[in-house]
């Protein structure tokens, strides 16, 4: 008989207990800082692992590594936002590098030695970057190519034209020789924070200000939902888009800046493999593919969450093949949890 | 009488197990502590060279008691200083690095000199700096050279004139560099007996140095007099050869005279095959032998020069019994065969 009584009871205990923790789960399913939470998630499950992983220095030393890739994603957030791509942003990073470094080298560098050459080196480096973003946008808007097939080619053209240039700059392949002042941005401090870490905080700051606080920011998420809807509703489209590509190109060339400061070297293949970095690192935060979703503060989490996941794996000193299988393995676990965000919120 | 039954939860075992896991993982991490910890940072394994590079670097590491921690940037450079970082957080005991940039590794270098780590540069020392690390390098020029000397005097042993063709490497690598130039210092000295009339910009791309050697062939069907700066080129420069009617055995009438520098499987399989004349060898064994030796000096707090060589020799048909055992490619072929 108490068996009886008990066993109702047991499982009416047993199916609150479930529908409450499905319900936890939903709402940490749904929540936009999932990412945040698998973070913490994935950074607890390999600390007993790597212990070394919860020190300072290695959380400044991720702090650090993140930061170029967190201003290259923040501007690819844009492009995705109106449902675009820019795949173009790793070769303006090779580029710009050379092409600003050949301007301040102290190797017979256009403006070498010269008190000039800092402020006029970085000014090269946003220039590449916005021409090469309002090139792109101009192709996309104006001529009405596809972004996937604009950018492709922009990469393909940058990172050969990038090797050229060097080729013609320095008798090496990179161009050494840069200011102290300017590898300073890429390894200096001030007031105990890393100078990145400054550049990149204000880069998010003005990028969350555009798009949560401004007509043009709406104007990109009302693109993205629904383009046609938005040009009816008079939004200067092909305007807007061109703007979120030049925003790209700027982005990129200040990571260059930074990672070329970092590396004290101009280089033609810097960046070169971290594209499928980049637009992981915007997706996995939550911003759709789609287009007309995405965060700034989702992208520091998505940039987070795989440099933490880098991090640990170099930690182990697995091999790269491993790196590269697990990465795409938790990508692809990502992948899946976003999913099943999407029938969950379809399912109402 | 009720049975009782254990009660363990999926969560409760699951906890277990990854402390049992955790447990018996222990002794393996207390074992590490016993000798060095050394990381082998690559920058790719592209080709046999790097490949059995790493191989004997694991033998030896384990004859010596010490462990090591692997890592590959796949050529890029930001991504190799990130992994120098993470082995100083690891606190290993000595860095042993491949980079793909001369000058873009000076950032690394200091971080290791900061955290008191010794770095050790294999087969590509880094760009003048005022930070410290120790090179080993293949005296890419002299060998070179001897190799090339080689063929000129089996060119004038033979007769004739000749027109020849230089495979280059990626000119951001010293030693692609270094070889071209002992290549010249050569054949700089015979104007009237040989003419460069090709010189093949690979940039290390296998793609890119059979096109270009097809062009070459093309442009000039004359070629008889052929040097590759590295081993690894050797199925494109056949199959190029092949497709111009020029891939003929020493002693054969149209033999272009051939010459490789490494030292790998290839090369010996060609020297017996009669294709090849000359390897210029870099000797693995001996440079890992170094490396490993210049870590041991820095942790006795001894300073070795910044570079030192290796200084390689050259196989041909004549010494190949003789040297063969010295050249880690023909131990690779052994293993194959």
């Amino acid at each position: 008989m108490a068996l009886r009584t008990g066993a109702p009871g047991s499982a009416a205990t047993a199916g609150s207990g479930s529908a409450l923790a499905r319900g936890w789960l939903e709402r940490v399913v749904l929540s936009e800082y999932l990412v945040f939470y698998l973070t913490i998630a994935y950074f607890l499950a390999v600390w007993p692992i790597v212990p070394e992983i919860a020190t300072w220095s290695s959380a400044y030393n991720m702090l650090t590594d993140m930061l170029p890739l967190l201003v290259v994603a923040i501007g690819q957030t844009f492009v995705l936002i109106v449902a675009g791509i820019d795949l173009s942003v790793t070769s303006i990073i090779a580029m710009a590098s050379v092409v600003g470094a050949s301007v301040m080298t102290s190797d017979g560098g256009y403006l070498g030695g010269s008190a000039l050459a800092v402020p006029a080196g970085i000014v090269a480096f946003l220039v590449i970057g916005g021409l090469v973003g309002w090139f792109n946008g101009f192709c996309c808007t104006r001529l009405g190519m596809p972004p996937i097939i604009v950018t492709l080619t922009g990469l393909m053209f940058l990172s050969g034209a990038a090797i050229w240039y060097t080729t013609g700059h320095s008798e090496t392949s990179s161009i050494a020789g840069l200011p102290r002042a300017f590898v300073l941005i890429g390894q200096g401090s001030a007031y105990g924070l890393p100078n990145a870490l400054w550049v990149a905080l204000a880069v998010g700051i003005v990028a969350h200000l555009l798009l949560s606080h401004t007509v043009f920011g709406r104007w990109l998420y009302a693109i993205g939902i629904n383009r046609k809807a938005a040009e009816i509703s008079g939004v200067p489209v092909g305007t807007a888009i061109l703007w979120t590509f030049v925003i790209s190109g700027v982005c990129a060339a200040i990571a260059s800046i930074l990672f070329t400061g970092r590396l004290e070297t101009g280089t033609p293949v810097l960046g070169q493999r971290i594209l499928l970095d980049i637009i992981a690192a915007v997706v996995i935060g939550g911003t759709s593919l789609a287009g007309g979703k995405g965060k700034i503060v989702w992208t520091v989490g998505g940039v987070l969450f795989l440099v933490v996941i880098d991090m640990s794996l170099k930690l182990l000193g697995m091999s790269l093949f491993v790196v590269f299988a697990v990465k795409g393995a938790v990508i692809l676990f990502a992948a899946g949890i976003d999913a099943m965000r999407q029938r969950i919120v379809m399912r109402g | 009488m009720r049975k009782i039954e254990p009660k363990v939860s999926r969560r409760s075992f699951t906890v277990g197990a990854l402390l049992a896991a955790g447990t018996a993982g222990l002794p393996i991490m207390v074992k590490a502590q016993e000798g060095k910890t050394v990381a082998l940072l690559f920058d790719s394994l592209v080709s046999p060279f790097w490949v059995s590079g790493i191989e004997i670097m694991r033998a030896e590491a384990a004859e010596r008691g010490w462990e090591t921690l692997e890592a590959i940037s796949d050529f890029d450079d930001n991504r190799q200083f990130e992994q120098v970082r993470a082995m100083i957080e690891r606190e290993v005991d000595g860095i042993l690095i491949i980079q793909t940039d001369a000058n873009a590794v000076i950032p690394a270098i200091r971080a290791a000199n900061e955290a008191g780590i010794p770095m050790v540069h294999f087969n590509r020392p880094p760009a003048e700096s005022d930070a410290y690390s120790v090179a080993i390098q293949a005296d890419n020029r002299a060998i070179m050279a001897e190799t090339v000397q080689f063929m000129v005097d089996q060119a004038q042993a033979q007769g004739g004139t000749y027109k020849a063709c230089i495979l280059i490497g990626d000119l951001g690598d010293v030693n692609a560099i270094q070889r071209r130039d002992g290549f010249f210092d050569i054949v700089d000295q015979h104007p009237d007996l040989i003419e460069v009339v090709a010189r093949v910009s690979t940039e290390w791309n296998a793609d890119k140095a059979f096109a270009g050697l097809t062009n070459a062939l093309q442009a000039n069907p004359d070629i008889n007099f052929l040097v590759t700066s590295s081993d690894f080129l050797f199925p494109q420069i056949e199959q190029a050869l092949k497709i111009a009617g020029k891939w003929h055995k020493r002693g054969e009438d149209g033999h272009v005279l051939f010459g490789g520098f490494d030292g790998d499987a290839g090369a010996y399989q060609l020297l017996v095959d009669g294709y090849l004349d000359a390897d210029g060898v870099q000797n693995l064994f001996l440079e890992v032998e170094m490396a490993f030796g210049a870590f041991e000096e820095m942790w006795a707090g001894n300073k070795p020069e910044k570079l030192l060589l290796d200084p390689g020799f050259v196989i041909t048909a004549d010494n190949l019994e003789e040297v063969r055992d010295e050249m880690w490619g023909y131990i690779v072929w052994q293993q194959k065969q």
